[in-house]
């Protein structure tokens, strides 16, 4: 198990050693129809009852690490393990089986689209199960069971999304995830649209339920401060590459890699004190070399000769990799 | 689903029901209602009015025109079908394909449909007849081939939504089937288009065959129908003024049932589409601070 300092032990699934990661992504690459690589190389853990935050902008491949994850992406490299069956070995019907077992769940980034504006909470919750052929008896139950876990108003069951808020329409979307009782849940951009009390609240829901679920979650989001609170792990992602992962704290207070301390510098919600060097930090090297192999190195104010060949992810302290030739020491010029 | 029962509950939708209820009765069963045989000629007592004997009078061959009228409903409303039916086989096949095979085949079909669309239809038929002869099948054959564009442009609306819809990719995920997807997700959203346009098509073809029967194309006489009868009674205007008047209004009440029809259909749709997209409102507010309570 893999936890910040200061956040108490998740209880595991099942009696299995909590070292073993539940998810094991292992150098994938994605790449769509035009050739273009949109995830390298990528190397990935998350364990039970975990929360690993993915982090990163627009294009930086979050989204498409996650579907690949289920399914949706076209893996053109490397290897996606959940608890210990190779995804990316999955076709046809044998596909269609893993997923009706319904270890894996995905949520949509937005639930207006991905929930069918003409069905009624109560079947959106219970397809899921319908689809895997359960009893409509069971059904029933598991999806009451389901509702309460999120929160949900048993007299919202006859609702069509349309008719719920933006807040109830994200907990029917969990809803609907944890009613087959996954292993591993992945949310998309889960609060993006949510006001800040909203936000809060299914933040809230996916600590309690990953404690009470022993679920591991990955939670993809452009925006490190709903992150802070509630990941245990992020990982950084920038043009398709990891640049950098470890315990949510660590990442945050002592960033490894230049883009990383960007995104810590600039996080509204996080203390002044860290904002230390920003304007440093957003300054491009102007010794950075053309042909950069770093996919950093046009922004990145610490880029040299040294940047031409490719950083791999290397391991930095416990449970932590940093793809930086200069790291740590770069960040010695934040302090001087 | 609930559009259908929306539909159901509206009054018009429910008097439309009711004439096309009475239609296809008389279509199954309209040769037995018939007072006297409707082919029997009586030259004694040709364009005679309403009597005791002929409620509804004669027409030029001295035949009863109730029992014509009566008799002639199956043939006028079964060739109407067969038409709909060839329109909706060479509909919805191609659409479904122009969606699932590639751009090339889509812009060949969308084109071929746009060509459809623009043939004058009494020119078109016409020429079919000439070119497989003359008779029902054929005529409505060729009413199909111009109907199928109605079909192909709903099939591939549908289908171009099976592929984009995010909630069919969200089914998909949960190991749904195609035919799960198409029963649960799409049939739902088609059924009220499909619903319009078969009725719309319907209308349309029981004008055409009327139309196609005046022209001598398709049912071929004596075979009572009620185009047929029509096109007979339009050239004893002298003797009979008011003889079209019959056939005529009987098309028109059927035709007239369905495009009601087929209005409440699209009616109901966006009502139902306004209750469910309408933003949260105070009960939902206070429903949703209540959930949040419960957290
Ligand atoms: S490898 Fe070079 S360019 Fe890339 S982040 Fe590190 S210092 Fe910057």
């Amino acid at each position: 198990m893999t936890l910040t300092t200061d956040r108490p032990a998740a209880p595991p699934a099942t009696g299995r050693p909590t070292e073993e990661p539940l998810l094991r992504i292992r150098g994938l690459g994605v790449s769509y129809g035009t050739g273009a690589r949109v995830l390298d190389g990528i190397d990935l853990d998350a364990r039970a009852g975990e929360i690993l935050g993915v982090i990163g902008e627009t294009g930086s491949g979050k989204t498409t690490l996650a579907r690949a994850v289920v399914g949706l992406a076209p893996v053109t490299t490397g290897r996606i393990t959940v608890d210990g069956t190779d995804r990316t070995a999955l076709r046809g019907r044998a596909l269609r089986e893993a997923r009706r077992a319904g270890a894996v769940q995905y949520m949509f980034q937005d639930p207006l689209r991905s929930l069918d504006p003409d069905l009624a909470v109560r079947h959106l919750i219970g397809e899921p199960l319908a689809v895997a052929g359960i009893p409509a008896d069971v059904r029933a139950e598991r999806v009451l069971t389901a509702l309460d876990l999120t929160g949900l108003d048993r007299a919202l069951l006859d609702r069509t999304p349309g008719r719920l808020s933006g807040g109830q329409r994200q907990r029917v979307a969990l809803a609907r995830a944890i009613v087959t009782r996954p292993r591993l849940l992945l949310a998309d951009e889960p609060v993006s649209a949510l006001d800040a009390s909203n936000r809060n609240h299914v933040l809230r829901l996916l600590d309690r339920l990953r404690h009470e679920l022993g679920l591991a979650v990955v939670v993809i989001s452009h925006d490190l401060d709903s992150l802070a609170g509630v990941a245990d792990r992020i990982a950084v992602l920038y043009r398709g590459r990891l640049v950098e992962q470890g315990p949510a704290e660590a990442v945050l207070t002592r960033p490894l890699h230049p883009y990383s301390a960007l995104l810590a510098a600039s996080a509204p919600g996080l203390d002044r004190t860290r904002r230390a060097g920003l304007a440093l930090l957003r300054t491009p090297s102007p010794a950075a070399p053309a042909d950069a192999a770093c996919v950093f190195a046009h922004r990145c104010p610490f880029a040299d000769a040294d940047c031409r060949e490719l950083p791999q992810p290397q391991p930095r302290g416990a449970d932590r990799t940093a793809a930086c030739h200069h790291a740590p020491a770069w960040r010695e010029h934040l302090s001087r | 689903m609930s559009v259908l029962r929306t539909t159901a509950r509206a009054p018009i939708a429910r008097t439309a029901l009711a004439v096309l209820a009475v239609v296809a009765v008389l279509a199954l069963t309209g040769g037995l209602l018939a007072p006297l045989d409707p082919l029997a000629q009586d030259t004694a007592r040709i364009l005679q009015g309403p009597s005791g004997a002929h409620l509804l009078g004669t027409d030029y061959l001295g035949r009863d025109v109730l029992s014509r009228l009566l008799a002639g409903t199956g043939l006028s409303v079964l060739t109407a079908a067969e038409a709909v039916a060839a329109a909706m086989l060479l509909g919805v096949v191609p659409g479904l394909a122009s969606v699932r095979f590639g751009a090339a085949l889509s812009w060949i079909s969308l084109r071929a449909v746009d060509a459809l669309m623009t043939l004058p239809f009494t020119l078109f038929a016409i020429a079919a007849v000439g070119v497989l002869g003359n008779g029902l099948h054929q005529a409505m054959l060729a009413l199909g081939v111009l109907l199928a564009p109605l079909f192909f442009r709903v099939t591939r609306a549908a289908a171009l939504g099976l592929d984009r819809a995010q909630y069919v990719e969200a089914a998909e995920l949960m190991g749904a089937s195609r035919s799960w997807i198409l029963r649960v997700h799409i049939w739902r959203k088609v059924l009220p288009t499909v619903a319009v346009t078969t009725a719309h098509a319907l209308a349309t073809s029981l004008l055409a065959v009327s139309s196609l029967t005046f022209l001598g194309i398709g049912v071929q006489p004596p075979a009572p129908t009620w185009g047929g009868m029509l096109a007979g009674d339009l050239g004893f205007l002298a003797q009979q003024p008011w003889a079209p008047a019959l056939p005529a209004a009987l098309i028109m009440l059927t035709v007239g049932a369905l495009n009601l029809l087929a209005d409440a259909v699209r009616d109901a749709e966006p009502a139902d589409a306004v209750r469910g997209a309408g933003p949260a409102d105070t009960a939902v507010r206070k429903e949703h601070r209540d959930g949040l309570a419960a957290v």
